[in-house]
């Protein structure tokens, strides 16, 4: 019994991250713009629901609610002074804004219960289901999520909109040219990222019911580059793939680490040295990833095409 | 009346005078010719105008507005686009997506109608299709339709930046070496195509070209620029006989 529940713990962490790795890849792949901080988002879905259900009391639909909101506004945010910024500086600012959040979860106690973290923290429907079954119920709940989540972001890539992310990503200045507010549309990429990342913290802090600071290092940012570079970019299916490779992977080994004479903290450093030349070895040998951006084809009328 | 003045534009890059005092107007609906020799500043000329440069100084007005100062997407909501001389080619977008890129206002440039607005979305887009793949046709970029517009040739992404100049459609459009790269037949077709909308449509054209012989028949007035000055404005023929512009020329190449 069990490894049944390992699998289903293990299918559910996989859905948190293909959440986070869509999100990421909808900024990187698709519009060009490099987050080191992506866990920022995470860390905000994850607080602002936890914190709007214990302390302020409200029902939990208004904590998942809140967790997106909270967390597209901070793309928002992080876009206003970042937004005329090139490519690099953009990078280091996110990977600042994503340091900013957590030290703030870290020091805030008064909000965030500091380095004790937010603790029993509720589960919808909790009440529904027996001990037993509950987890799978929340597998569900996440497969739905990364589904709707799929099928909303692909109908974005798939407008007007995603074209001109897409042509953003390959020739800003282009899209200037053409009169595109490519400012606006950066903010518009980061603002549904953030949702979505958002969305990924709400539904982790309410599967392990306890969060910290710990949670949220710079460390989860690195594995959801890892996802997005092993899965392939400019592609959903590509994130969500990474995000099975990587974490079948990370807690896989997590699991063997009982049957290898080595302390936890050297197979922790390992694990990510691995994960790290996985890395090195895909940007070298196939930089495009496992699934790779899939080209736009339209649908033509007979009299065009003969 | 859809006119571009310029007055006393300066651009300078450090000690460099780039732009020295430029006036000029480009009329409506006509086809204003920018020719001088290699590096007297006829790009920097447009950079400026499209908004991509700040000024040192100066005024632009464009049907009648100033419009230096605002950022380049929202001049060519005013109306006024431009190409660029080494072209802008989206690696990962095909040549039909770069057409559809360019069609102006389209809804489903918002996200939240992108996803609730569907059908009124998906209408324009079938509109601008067929609009797209006509003017392909012309260009004779049909059968590239599906290439990634970053593996065409360098003439083929020439045509492919008229392309989504017509597409676009604003009533200035300015063409910084338009035909550089591509071959005389197709060349001459396609100044035959500037021309005709310039006169079915009544748009105006605003050319660099850095040879005098491609676009002397089509253009109602050339400018000459030197080392960042207006040297000399006239009809073709006025400018061909220059001596002064002869001279420019001989000792710039
Ligand atoms: N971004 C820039 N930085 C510095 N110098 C520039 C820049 N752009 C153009 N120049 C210089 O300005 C002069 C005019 O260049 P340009 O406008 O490209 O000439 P043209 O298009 O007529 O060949 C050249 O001397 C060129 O080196
Ligand atoms: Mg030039």
């Amino acid at each position: 019994m069990p490894v049944i529940y390992f699998l289903i713990y293990l299918l559910t962490m996989i859905g948190i991250y293909s959440l986070l790795a869509m999100s990421l890849n909808f900024q990187v792949g698709f519009t060009g713009l490099i987050n080191f901080g992506q866990v920022a988002f995470f860390c905000i879905g994850a607080y602002a629901s936890s914190l709007l259900v214990t302390k302020a009391g409200a029902p939990l639909i208004l904590g998942f609610v809140g967790g997106m909101a909270l967390s597209g506004l901070f793309g928002y945010i992080i876009s206003i002074p970042t937004k005329s910024l090139k490519a690099d500086y953009w990078a280091i600012a996110t990977l600042a804004g994503g340091e900013v959040v957590r030290l703030l979860a870290l020091n805030e106690g008064w909000l965030t219960e500091g380095p004790f973290g937010v603790m029993s923290i509720p589960q919808p429907l909790r009440w529904l289901f027996s001990k037993d079954s509950y987890p799978l119920f929340y597998l569900f709940l996440i497969a739905a999520c990364v589904l709707i989540i799929y099928f909303v972001l692909s109908l974005l890539t798939n407008s007007p909109f995603g074209r001109n992310l897409k042509a953003i990503r390959d020739e800003e200045d282009l899209c200037l040219s053409l009169g595109k507010n490519t400012r606006k549309l950066k903010l518009q990429a980061m603002v549904v990222a953030g949702m979505v990342a958002g969305l990924a913290g709400a539904l982790f802090a309410h599967y392990i019911t306890y969060i910290s600071p710990e949670n949220f290092k710079p460390i989860e940012t690195f594995l959801m580059w890892a996802m997005i570079i092993v899965g392939g970019r400019g592609n959903h299916l590509g994130a969500i793939l990474g995000a099975v490779v990587i974490q079948l992977f990370n807690v896989s080994t997590r699991f063997i680490g009982g049957y290898v004479p080595l302390g936890s903290d050297t197979m922790a450093a390992l694990r990510m040295v691995i994960i790290g030349l996985l890395i090195v070895l895909f940007l070298l040998y196939a930089p495009e990833g496992l699934i790779r951006e899939r080209k736009k084809v339209y649908h033509l009328k007979r009299k065009h095409i003969e | 009346m859809l006119t571009l003045t310029i007055r006393d534009l300066q651009k300078n890059f450090g000690s460099l005078r780039a732009l020295d005092r430029v006036s000029l107007e480009v009329q409506g609906n006509s086809i204003v010719g920018l020719i001088g020799p290699n590096g007297s500043g006829k790009t920097t000329l447009f950079n400026v105008v499209s908004g991509f440069y700040e000024k040192d100084g100066g005024e632009i007005y464009f049907k009648g507005e100033r419009i230096d100062g605002l950022r380049p997407d929202q001049i060519v909501k005013k109306g006024l686009s431009r190409t660029f001389q080494v072209c802008k080619a989206p690696e990962k977008l095909t040549v039909l997506e770069n057409m559809m890129l360019a069609a102006k206002s389209q809804i489903g440039e918002d996200p939240f109608s992108a996803l609730f607005r569907r059908p009124r979305v998906s209408m324009l887009e079938k509109a601008n299709l067929d609009r797209a793949m006509d003017l392909l046709e012309v260009l004779q970029l049909v059968d590239l339709r599906n290439e990634y517009a970053g593996d065409l040739s360098g003439g083929q992404k020439k045509l492919l930046s008229l392309g989504r100049a017509f597409m676009l459609d604003p009533d200035l459009i300015l063409l910084d070496e338009p035909t550089a790269g591509v071959n005389l037949t197709l060349a001459t077709q396609l100044l035959k195509v500037i021309r005709e909308l310039q006169k079915k449509e009544g748009k105006t054209f605003f050319i660099i070209e850095h040879s005098m012989k491609v676009i002397s028949d089509i253009c109602d007035k050339v400018l000459v620029l030197n080392f960042g000055k207006i040297m000399a404005e006239g009809t073709p023929e006025e400018i061909r006989k220059d001596e002064q512009v002869l001279k420019a020329y001989l000792s710039g190449a």
